[in-house]
């Protein structure tokens, strides 16, 4: 079946591999409150503020890059993960990607606005960077639940 | 929408999986097609009706409400 902005079916491992390990990274970074592991690099911030907490813009300072990584692995990991096609991909299962999509981002807001409302301060910084993944989150696991159903749906052939 | 895809594979004597191989789908979309849990698009419609060699809409029916 042709089909428009999906990559091709190879991708899916490559992106489970990636996620699984950018998941790793992030909970034993969350666990060391940022702190270890540790590659310390240049890096040079395109935007921030002139005080000591921060980096000032447009000059190079040091920062720890584990999080970064952390972060873009998670994102192309799970890019590749939700939007490779599908061994069998048929517009059925275009139609069950699309629920997903929809159904994951209700969830995913939901959450959020929850925690907008009952959780401060700086766990709700901690909320704030897991949401920048849980839609991806939420859409695979939703859309891996439907797919596991969508195949088992076959039983009644004579 | 109803359809009796079911009833026009029993005449030709095809299984889920032969039709699903032939126009192209998984086994498990013609399956939800035969229980009406699943409006194909136009285009699959029309691969139907030529596998069956009838027009789309002896196969395919309006009910109520559509």
């Amino acid at each position: 079946m042709k089909t428009r902005f999906l990559f091709s079916q190879q991708y899916k491992s490559v992106g489970w591999f990636l996620l699984i390990v950018g998941i790793l990274l992030g909970i034993i970074l969350m666990l060391n409150d940022f702190e270890y592991p540790t590659i310390e690099m240049p890096v040079y911030p395109l935007i921030g503020e002139h005080d000591v907490f921060s980096k000032p813009p447009l000059e190079w300072s040091k920062n720890n890059i584990i999080d970064e990584i952390a972060a873009i692995l998670i994102i192309i990991g799970g890019i590749f993960v939700s939007f490779s096609k599908t061994k069998d991909e048929d517009e059925y299962i275009s139609k069950i990607r699309m629920e997903s999509l929809i159904w994951a981002t209700y969830v995913n807001y939901i959450v959020l606005f929850i925690a907008i409302l009952f959780v401060f301060d700086l766990t709700f910084f901690n909320v704030m960077i897991c949401n920048m993944f849980t839609i991806l989150l939420f859409f695979i696991a939703r859309f891996q639940f439907m797919l596991y159903k969508f195949k088992k749906s076959v039983t009644d052939e004579e | 929408m109803k359809n009796n895809i079911k009833v026009e594979r029993a005449i030709q004597n095809i299984t889920q999986a032969k039709l699903a191989e032939m126009i192209g789908v998984s086994r498990q979309t013609v399956n939800a097609m035969e229980l009406n849990k699943y409006v194909p698009s136009t285009v699959l419609a029309l691969k139907i009706s030529r596998i069956f060699k009838k027009n789309v809409n002896e196969i395919f029916f309006l009910e109520k409400g559509d």
